[in-house]
């Protein structure tokens, strides 16, 4: 197996007596795509700053393909391209001008794909960056990053200001770099592009890293929702172990249920049941379930083992 | 095997229980269409205050050092005999009259270059209020409350007016204060409309800021169309008071009028009326323009498809001269079109401060035997010096910018290291100070020669060499700030120049211990080509910078990014 693109080791980092970041251990195989998850504030882009080295950690260590995020930093990145949420760049030169810097920092640009992606992106590249709105800039940004074909790709909520099209444009740019075996470490708010883009995610709260695994693991879990359409009389199904959040809406019954199903099943089994539906959380649902208003992940972690 | 699964309580959670616990300062009671107004008030209140104080200061400093120097009828007499109709000192600091009287002399060192610093804080202010708030997205969110551009911009205007009435204010307070001293004897009213003309510039530069504000695209533009006012005013006033047959122009000039005021010598109250009604209008043209156009666009915008240029753009050293050829080739057009008139004039200012002894007395303070041309530009040079150390300034201040904005960002997350970039954007300043050196030798050549005026090259290529060190010394201290203390760059690099130029003034006047003056970056600087360069003093100047900007490129080097 080959050096993992991204490898931190207890990587922490206080801001005075704040704790951003607390001995973040973390892994990601080249062409893995992988997504990171938090609320503000939870610590995602203070670790995406350590391992570009624009940071200094307080403790700990990370690398990027082996080599040191702080003193390697310079190698390091001629071997990655970075998307920040929010693109700070020289007011005053042109889309094209600014393209054609970047690129010449980076040392290497895939000019034909360069062209495809402005294309795609539906950018003019003519006009001064002042002049772009937020959507452009990010779109140029995000550009300059993806024609570089670099190995790693670390993004961090590359999507805000893009509109629905452009976020599809950029879902099959990262289809794209998964094909070409590019590693992908994508940081987002939005669930349904983790969802859909990334083989495994981590969960970042309060400065550490609460889950790290694929959907499918996070799934198997976590609870079930289960909705009952009755005919008869509704039982009750609050005081049946591992049921939660039981909601009556009539006739119809939604609750989530931890861990074995076969106490719910047996109430069921006496009751009129007309119709019965359980699937498994989407990855909003388990988000919410960490930071919505009724989640509590300090209870009992989601990790079974 | 079972599947352990969480449970789910409907209470908050953990996260939602640690949210930092809200402190916000009780609801404003001002009316909510008044709040542009007070913003602005409250953001230029402070710095009025503190010009205020600077003002209030150098005037104490200039009245004392005028009693203590000159005590007598006799030597005050000499004075104005002296300088009184010297075109050399005039250009610099505007005409003389009256210098036998404490007032005169105060006028004759005040006005003219508080009409220069009070016009640069005018300007400043007024674009960063409007242009700057616009160009960030901030007047966009003001203008979705109760108001509209007109009106945003009228209580912008009105809440600058804050500020000055501070400035104002503080200097007549001081100067009312100072005027009732025996030695002094100057009366309040005088002492008011003395501070009003100190203060006079910065209302007109208010104003012309304002409407800078509406046909500059950025901040950066607004504010160079403003500066542009104020240096060609700058060079008529100076044009005008080199001679008596072009004494017209001042009227040409807004910073002429200010002269005409003489608030301590010949008080006129009208030439406040042309200062009143220049700002008036541009005020009012600004409020007028706001309202008219739209919302992030200027009166002279820029081409939608301007030509692509990448000659430059192949790295980070090129990135960097194409972002400061601007304000670099800005500043070497004002130091040369300064350097050329400080030429022009040094023939016929040495021979009219020629035999002099109290011109003598004046000129041996700074170490000058003699009155000749050279000696002449050996005191012009030292002033260009202070210009070439503000460029130095505003390049290490310029640096911190481009962190504090994350526009750094995008070339260090590239495989460009911090010592790369910091070293090619230091080596540039460098190389630009010293052009500036050579320019400003060059320009007063030309000019001093052009008049006849047997001055040799190579002398005033030693006086513009001369005026270098102190400002690499200084550009060094700024990066060392830039790399241990980022957040105070600006501070710091100002700070130093600031107290240099004090000390060097409270220096020239009173006599100091000579470990404070030491401490003046400007204080080392021997007035060649009056004397002999001190390359010694010069080589411990670029030494200290040189061991700073090293010291400082470290810290940089080792440092977290840090924004605003």
């Amino acid at each position: 197996m080959g050096t993992a693109a991204i490898k931190t080791a207890n990587l922490s980092k206080n801001y005075g007596t704040v704790v951003a970041l607390r001995g973040l251990e973390l892994e990601v195989a080249e062409g893995e795509v992988v997504g990171f998850l938090g609320p503000n504030g939870a610590g995602k882009t203070t670790t995406i700053r350590l391992l570009l080295g624009l940071i200094n950690p307080t403790a700990g260590r990370a690398e990027i393909f082996g080599l040191d995020c702080q003193r390697e930093a310079v190698a390091a990145h001629r071997r990655l391209a970075y998307v920040p949420g929010e693109a700070n760049l020289w007011p005053a030169l042109t889309g094209a001008e600014t393209l054609h810097l970047l690129g010449r920092v980076q040392g290497h640009t895939d000019a034909a794909y360069r062209d495809e992606l402005i294309e795609r992106f539906a950018l003019d590249p003519s006009k001064k960056v002042r002049t772009y709105s937020k959507g452009n800039r990010q779109k140029l940004i995000l550009i300059a990053a993806l024609m570089s074909r670099a190995e790693l790709l670390i993004l961090d909520e590359p999507t805000s200001g893009l509109d629905p099209l452009m976020e599809q444009a950029f879902r099959h740019s990262i289809s794209e770099a998964k094909e070409r075996h590019q590693t992908v470490f994508l940081s987002s708010h939005i669930l349904s592009e983790v969802e859909a883009l990334c083989d495994r995610v981590g969960i970042l709260r309060e400065g550490e890293l609460v889950e790290m695994g694929t959907l499918a693991e996070m799934r198997h879990l976590s609870a079930l929702t289960v909705e009952a359409t009755f005919d008869g009389s509704v039982p009750d199904l609050s005081k049946v172990p591992g049921v939660s959040s039981v909601e009556v809406t009539g006739r119809v019954v939604r609750c989530q249920v931890s861990g074995p199903v076969e106490p719910l099943l047996k109430v069921l089994s006496t009751a009129r049941v007309h119709e019965l539906l359980s699937r498994e959380p989407s990855l909003e649902e388990l988000f919410l379930a960490h930071y919505g208003p009724h989640g509590d992940a300090e209870d009992v972690p989601i990790h079974g083992g | 095997m079972p599947t352990t699964a969480r449970t789910v309580t409907p209470r908050m959670s953990r996260f939602m229980e640690a949210e930092p616990r809200i402190n916000l300062p009780a609801t404003s009671e001002g009316r909510p269409s008044t709040m542009v107004g007070r913003l602005a008030a409250r953001r230029s209140l402070r710095s009025g205050a503190l010009w205020g104080v600077v003002f209030g200061v150098y005037i104490a400093l200039q009245e004392n050092a005028y009693v203590s120097a000159y005590p007598t009828a006799a030597t005050r007499a000499r004075v104005a005999a002296t300088f009184g109709s010297n075109a050399g000192t005039n250009v610099l600091f505007g005409p003389a009259n009256q210098l036998q009287t404490v007032g005169g002399f105060t006028e004759w060192k005040c006005i003219g270059i508080f009409s220069v610093l009070g016009a640069i804080w005018g300007l400043l202010l007024a674009t960063k209020l409007l242009r700057g708030e616009e160009e960030a997205g901030r007047w966009e969110l003001l203008l979705a409350g109760q108001t509209t551009r007109g009106r945003a911009t009228l209580q912008v205007v009105i809440g600058s007016c804050c500020g000055f009435v501070a400035l104002f204010a503080i200097t007549a307070i001081f100067a009312a204060e100072l005027g009732r001293s025996a030695k002094i004897e100057i009366g309040v009213s005088r002492s008011l409309l003395f501070a009003l003309a100190c203060v006079a510039s910065a209302a007109m530069f208010l104003g012309i800021g304002a409407l800078a504000s509406q046909f500059g695209p950025t901040r950066r533009q607004a504010a160079s169309y403003a500066a542009g006012v104020l240096g060609v005013s700058f060079v008529v006033r100076m044009v005008a008071d080199t001679g008596s047959h072009l004494t017209w122009l001042r009227w040409l000039s807004p910073l002429g009028w200010v002269e005409e005021i003489q608030p301590l010598t010949h008080p006129q109250a009208w030439p406040l009326l042309l200062i009143a009604a220049l700002t008036v209008i541009s005020c009012g043209a600004a409020i007028r323009l706001a309202k008219v156009r739209d919302l992030d666009t200027s009166v002279i915008s820029e081409r939608a498809h301007p030509v692509e240029r990448t000659r430059l753009l192949e790295g980070p050293w090129g990135l960097s001269l194409r972002l400061t050829r601007g304000v670099l080739t800005s500043w070497a057009i004002g130091i040369i079109a300064f350097s050329l008139i400080l030429g022009l004039v040094a023939k016929s200012a040495s021979s009219a401060l020629g035999g002099s002894a109290s011109v003598k007395r004046y000129y041996e303070r700074l170490g000058i035997n003699g009155v000749t041309t050279s000696d002449y530009l050996g005191l012009a040079l030292l002033i260009v010096s202070v210009l070439v150390v503000f460029a130095a300034v505003g390049q290490v201040t310029a640096m911190r910018v481009e962190e504090s904005t994350g526009r750094l960002e995008p070339l260090l997350v590239r495989p460009v290291s911090r010592r790369t970039w910091l070293g090619g954007r230091v080596g540039i300043a460098v190389a630009a100070l010293i052009s500036f050196g050579l320019l400003t030798a060059l320009a007063t050549w030309v000019g001093a020669v052009s008049q006849g005026a047997h001055v040799r090259f190579i002398s005033l290529l030693e006086g513009g060499l001369n005026i270098v060190p102190p400002a690499l010394c200084l550009l060094g201290l700024g990066v060392l700030a830039l790399g241990v203390w980022p957040r105070a760059t600006a501070f710091v690099a100002y700070g130093v120049l600031g107290w240099s130029f004090l000390v060097d003034v409270i220096g020239g006047a009173v006599n100091v211990n000579h470990w404070v003056l030491d401490t003046s970056v400007l204080h080392q600087m021997a007035a060649v080509p009056a004397v002999s360069p001190n390359w010694t003093a010069g080589a411990v100047l670029i030494g200290i910078g040189v061991i700073a900007a090293l010291t400082g490129g470290v810290g940089f080097g080792l440092r977290d990014l840090v924004g605003d």
